[in-house]
Order: structure tokens, then C-alpha cells, then sequence
């Protein structure tokens, strides 16, 4: 082996050198560019880089990353979910109806209170879960078609319960209520705790748990999986349970917020959460991608979105940059992967130096 | 969660009537979305009047999509209206769907938005957002004061009703030198929109007295935005008079608010529709305008659900 590392000239070592500074550049583009917006901002606007800001910043934030994380483990096993925004806006409605108007069973009217209404809400939203897990795993439908179904079915049914009117008042039923998405906990908002807890968990079961790497073995290669053992559909169900989940309660969150459940809320949340998804680097072809990644996705978007409200840039632009924003970074994932393959050699021959 | 059989009891019965009323003339229904309260009362009232002059009613939300009321226009002269009531999904793009109906011998009356054609449409009954937008930017400037800074809320850019309220804030607002506005941000007529933004912007400006909104739904999302902020004294007010936004000003959260008469509106084109199947004229000039009302706390409860009630 010494003799062939002696014999590297050293313009090859350093083309080895440069080209792994680039590659690692290119693996950490999310967290550069969201160093970046944020130098940007707070250069711009002075009151950018306040503790206050970044509370309300990173409580806006959330709601996006709640659903990335859901969406990142069904984007890793293959599918997609384009049902997470409706089936959000049908968790508050749940939420709402039942703290406004209480159950009726057998002509008496209960007012069950707030734990019961957390408890419906995610039933409601896991029986959402289980029928996109179905007919992606078990009926065959393409996951973009299924989920595409139950986005509607969901946001129908939201209208019907109220017959498209709003829950009003929802704190003044239930105080307990509020503090899901209003309370803080050490000076930092809840909704920002449920999303670094949702991360903790989502990340370790992503990369220490069978089921997690279940996850990226059936999106990386079904057949290969099947093959191995792993018990595909199960899989796959599970992975929509847990996005059904996080819409669920991304939905109480902004039900408590706006103290309101409105049935049209979170109309187009999902293209943000598969937009943090991507910029965070996960493949849409499944198998590849990060929890972290998806998180610091949603950072960027959320830096960008509040930072651009704050210089006062008009609407319109702001849908512009945010698409082009999307589009580099999908574009940027293509480079990567194809600067890695060209660069393959020349990083296997200066390996063995950097090892000696 | 009770309101779901509910529902589907009321429709039942809806359709079953409906069966028994076949012979009865038709008037299709179309306004922009059902899940907003202002639509929704003034397809409530238009149906109501109509069934009680004996008429057969159908209704359809179009989404502000040009093409989708394009089509819902379709299905009315497929199906045999006699008039067609239409909230409208755009000022010129409507107008061919408008003449096409005409063309096909049916009645169409247009509430809450008008069109730039005179002469297709039997009547355009409109409420006068620019007033309305003049005498609530006049309560917002008396409530803050004659100087401070303020924010907007507009509506979703594309929509004329958002252009025609700021104009009619600022004809207001721009003539008194000590008000500024530091920040202009679209929220969509959304309330979580409106929510979010409004936080970002008490973050860049802390010293703001007023935010004043194109319509009660982005004013109520700023209104959580200021009570979570742990904010007083910033004046907010709306635009529509949903019931929402009167329950907001009776606790005092909200300042003022536009109310709309969608109500009456409504009413006006089924009469006019009638009297128009009935005598051929609808006896009222094309174009009416109608005054919107302020709704302050002193007089909040005179209005319910979009109507003077005293």
C-alpha cells in the first residue's frame, strides 16, 4: 500500500482533498443555507436575532417540522402523504365539536372536556392514518392517489361537521385547552417542546430501532426487503399511522392558537412539510434521507417565511423566492449525487493515504 | 360531533322535499365557498327567501376558480334555472359565463360582486366596500389616535374586494400625517395566516397601535396573535360583520368591524329575480349600491349573522 500512495502525485491529493470539502459542503447545504438566511436577516432586520423573535419564530416553525417528521418516515419507505394538512384541519374540527358542543349519546348531551377531546382527535386522525396505510399497503393504490382521496375526504368531512361554519371560544370551554399551543414551559413555547421531543423520538427510532431501518430498506429496495423477511405492509402501515399522528396534533395546536377550529385550516400545510422534507435532503425516491434533515428543512422555510414578513416583501415574492428556494435544493441533491460518482475515484485513490 | 347526523337528516329531508317540488322553477345559487360564514349566510338567506316565493333552489360553491363557475353556470342552464343568482369569481372573467346565460334565456343577478359589462346581468346589487373600508378606517384612525404606527392585513392580492378596501383605508389613513404604516403583509383571508404573520410583525415593530384588516377572519387571527403577544392597547379592526367578529366586540378584543348586508342583499336579488320572472322587469335600475354599516361596541347588538336586526 506504500508504494501506491507514494506514488500520488500531489495535484491528485489535493483534487482528493478539494473534492471531499465539497461533498461534505454539499451534505450540509440545509444547515449552510439556514446560516446563511439567518445572517441575512439578522443583518437586514435588527430585531431578527431577538430571544423573543426566535421563540415565536421557532413556534411557527413547528407546525411545518410536526409534519416533516410524520412525512419524512413516508417518504423514506417510498410514499407520500398528501393527506396531512386536510386530515389537521379535521383533527381541530374533532377538537372543536366536542368541546363546543359536547357528545350526544341517547338524547343526553355530555361535555366530556379536554382530555376526551385529545383523545377523539387522535382516533379520528389515526382511523385517517389506517385507511391511506391500507390502500397504500394492502390495496395497491399509488400512495400519491390514495393520499390524494383521503386530502379530500378529510377536508369534506371537516366541512360537514359544522356545516362549514367555525368552533368558537375554544378556551373558554376548556382553559386546559389553550395551553397546548399558547403555554411555555422555561420560556419557550410548547409547541416548540412537542416538536424537539417528536425529533428526539422520530430520530432515534429512523436510525436505532429494526423498524427504522425497515423503513429505509423497503423505500431503498421492496423487493429486496420482502425478500429479507421484513414484513412490508407493516411497515408501511405504521408509517402513516405516525404521519395521521403528527397531523393530529399540529391540528390541536392551531386550534388552541387561533382558540378556534376552523374546517378550511391547513390547506397546502403538506407541500410545506414535503417542502422541508426535501431541503432537508431526503430522496422522494425513498430510501435515502435524515430526520435532522427534514428539522432544519423546516427551519429554513420558516426563517425565510417569517424573515421576509418582517422586511415587509410583498406576498408575491415571497411564493417566488420560497419556489426557487425549493427548486435549488432538489436541483442541488441531483449535483450531489452525480459530483459524487465523478468523484468516486479520486477519493478511493487518496484513501489509503488519509488511512496511513 | 352531533351536528354530523344532524346534517344528514337535514339533507335527507332537503332531497325529499325537493322530489315532491319538481314542478316547481328553479333558481341555481352560486357563490365563492360555503366554509366561510359571509357566503355562507348569503346562500342561507337566498335560499330561504326563494323557497319561500315558491321556488326550487340548488346551491354551489365555485372557489373563486374562473373555470370551475364556468362549469357550475353550465350545469344551471343544463338543468333548467329560471334565474341564477351569482357571487362572482372575478370581475372579467365572468363576464362570458354571465352572457351565456343570458343567451340561453336565463335571469342572472349579481350579489356582493359586479362585473365590468353593463347590460348582460338583470340587476348587480353590491355592497360599497369602498365606504365601508372609508368608515371603519376612520374608527381605527379615531381609536389610535392621531399618531403611531400601524400594520395591514390585506386580503389575497389577486381578489378586487382586497384591492378596492385598502384603497378606501388609505383615502382615510393617508391624510393624517402622524399615522404611519410600518408593515403591509398579505395574509390570504385566512386566520392562522393572519395569526403567524401578526406575531412576526410585533416582533419587528414593538411599538404599534393598530392593525387594521381586509376582512374579520385575518382580524381575529391577529387578535390571538396580540393576546398571546401579552400586548394591550393595539387597536384592530375588521371588515364583514361575521359573528365572529361581534362576539370579538363585545369582549372588547376587537375595535370595529364593516358590517356587509349580505343578508339583505340576498334578499334583494330573489324579489328582484321574482318580480323579473313574473313581469319581465325587475322595476330597479341595473347597478345598486348598497351602504355597508360600522359595528362598534356601542351598537354591536343591533347586527346578527350579517343583518340589522334592529
Amino acid at each position: 500500500m506504500n508504494s501506491v500512495s507514494s506514488t500520488l502525485s500531489s495535484s491528485e491529493r489535493l483534487a482528493g482533498n478539494g473534492a471531499r470539502i465539497a461533498l461534505i459542503l454539499l451534505r450540509a447545504r440545509a444547515i449552510l443555507v439556514l446560516l446563511l438566511l439567518v445572517v441575512l436577516f439578522s443583518i437586514l432586520a435588527p430585531s431578527f436575532l431577538t430571544g423573543a423573535n426566535l421563540s415565536i419564530l421557532s413556534k411557527h416553525v413547528a407546525i411545518s417540522a410536526i409534519l416533516a417528521m410524520g412525512m419524512t418516515f413516508v417518504i423514506l419507505s417510498g410514499g407520500i402523504d398528501l393527506s396531512v394538512g386536510s386530515v389537521a384541519g379535521l383533527g381541530g374540527m374533532v377538537a372543536g365539536a366536542i368541546l363546543t358542543q359536547g357528545i350526544t349519546i341517547g338524547g343526553n348531551t355530555h361535555h366530556p372536556g379536554f382530555f376526551v377531546a385529545l383523545l377523539a382527535t387522535f382516533f379520528v386522525c389515526l382511523v385517517a392514518g389506517a385507511v391511506n396505510g391500507w390502500l397504500v399497503s394492502r390495496a395497491g393504490v399509488a400512495p400519491f392517489i390514495a393520499t390524494l382521496g383521503t386530502l379530500y375526504i378529510a377536508r369534506g368531512t371537516a366541512l360537514l361537521m359544522s356545516n362549514g361554519k367555525t368552533f368558537p371560544n375554544l378556551a373558554a370551554n376548556s382553559p386546559s385547552f389553550a395551553a397546548i399551543g399558547q403555554s411555555f414551559f422555561l420560556h419557550i413555547p410548547t409547541p416548540v417542546w412537542m416538536m424537539f421531543l417528536l425529533f428526539a423520538l422520530a430520530a432515534f427510532v429512523a436510525a436505532k430501532t429494526p423498524f427504522g431501518r425497515h423503513v429505509y430498506a423497503v423505500g431503498g429496495n421492496e423487493r429486496a426487503a420482502r425478500l429479507a423477511g421484513i414484513v412490508v405492509p407493516r411497515v408501511k402501515m405504521y408509517t402513516y399511522l405516525f404521519s395521521a399522528l403528527c397531523a393530529g396534533l399540529v391540528g390541536l395546536i392551531i386550534a388552541s392558537q387561533l382558540e378556534a377550529a376552523h374546517p378550511a385550516t391547513g390547506e397546502s400545510f403538506e407541500l410545506n412539510a414535503i417542502a422541508a422534507v426535501v431541503l432537508g435532503g431526503t430522496s422522494l425516491m425513498g430510501g435515502r434521507g435524515s430526520i435532522a434533515g427534514s428539522l432544519i428543512g423546516a427551519f429554513v422555510i420558516g426563517v425565510l417565511t417569517d424573515g421576509l414578513v418582517m422586511l415587509g416583501v410583498s406576498e408575491f415574492w415571497q411564493i417566488v423566492i420560497k419556489g426557487v428556494v425549493i427548486v435549488l435544493a432538489v436541483a442541488i441533491d441531483q449535483l450531489q449525487s452525480r459530483l459524487q460518482a465523478k468523484l468516486l475515484p479520486l477519493l478511493l485513490r487518496s484513501t489509503p493515504e488519509a488511512g496511513a | 360531533m352531533k351536528s354530523l347526523p344532524l346534517f344528514l337528516i337535514a339533507t335527507l329531508s332537503l332531497t325529499a322535499c325537493n322530489r315532491s317540488s319538481l314542478s316547481k322553477p328553479l333558481i341555481a345559487i352560486i357563490v365563492p365557498s360555503q366554509d366561510n360564514p359571509y357566503f355562507k349566510a348569503e346562500a342561507d338567506a337566498a335560499v330561504t327567501r326563494a323557497q319561500q316565493l315558491g321556488y326550487r333552489t340548488r346551491v354551489d360553491a365555485h372557489n373563486d376558480d374562473a373555470y370551475r363557475q364556468d362549469n357550475l353556470v353550465d350545469a344551471a342552464i343544463a338543468s333548467g334555472a329560471k334565474a341564477i343568482i351569482l357571487d362572482n369569481a372575478g370581475s372579467e372573467s365572468s363576464i362570458s359565463a354571465v352572457r351565456r346565460a343570458t343567451k340561453e334565456g336565463i335571469a342572472v343577478f349579481l350579489i356582493d360582486r359586479e362585473i365590468q359589462v353593463a347590460g348582460i346581468a338583470k340587476s348587480q346589487i353590491i355592497a360599497d366596500n369602498n365606504q365601508g373600508a372609508r368608515i371603519v378606517a376612520e374608527e381605527f384612525a379615531r381609536a389610535t389616535g392621531p399618531t403611531g404606527e400601524y400594520a395591514e392585513l390585506l386580503g389575497r392580492e389577486s381578489d378586487t374586494n382586497a384591492q378596492i378596501r385598502t384603497t378606501g383605508f388609505h383615502d382615510v389613513l393617508d391624510k393624517i400625517p402622524g399615522l404611519k404604516r410600518v408593515s403591509a403583509q398579505s395574509a390570504n383571508w385566512s386566520q392562522s395566516e393572519a395569526f403567524q404573520k401578526t406575531e412576526t410583525i410585533l416582533q419587528a415593530h414593538g411599538s404599534l397601535a393598530g392593525i387594521i384588516a381586509g376582512n374579520d377572519t385575518m382580524a381575529l387571527g391577529a387578535v390571538a396573535a396580540v393576546r398571546s403577544s401579552g400586548r394591550t392597547h393595539v387597536i384592530i379592526t375588521g371588515f364583514d360583520g361575521s359573528p365572529d367578529a361581534t362576539s370579538a366586540i363585545r369582549s372588547g378584543e376587537l375595535q370595529a368591524t364593516t358590517m356587509q348586508p349580505a343578508v339583505l342583499i340576498s334578499r334583494m336579488a330573489i324579489d328582484q329575480a321574482d318580480r323579473f320572472l313574473k313581469t319581465g322587469s325587475t322595476g330597479e335600475p341595473e347597478k345598486q349600491v348598497i351602504p355597508c354599516d360600522l359595528v362598534t361596541r356601542i351598537n354591536v347588538d343591533n347586527y346578527r349573522d350579517f343583518e340589522k336586526i334592529k
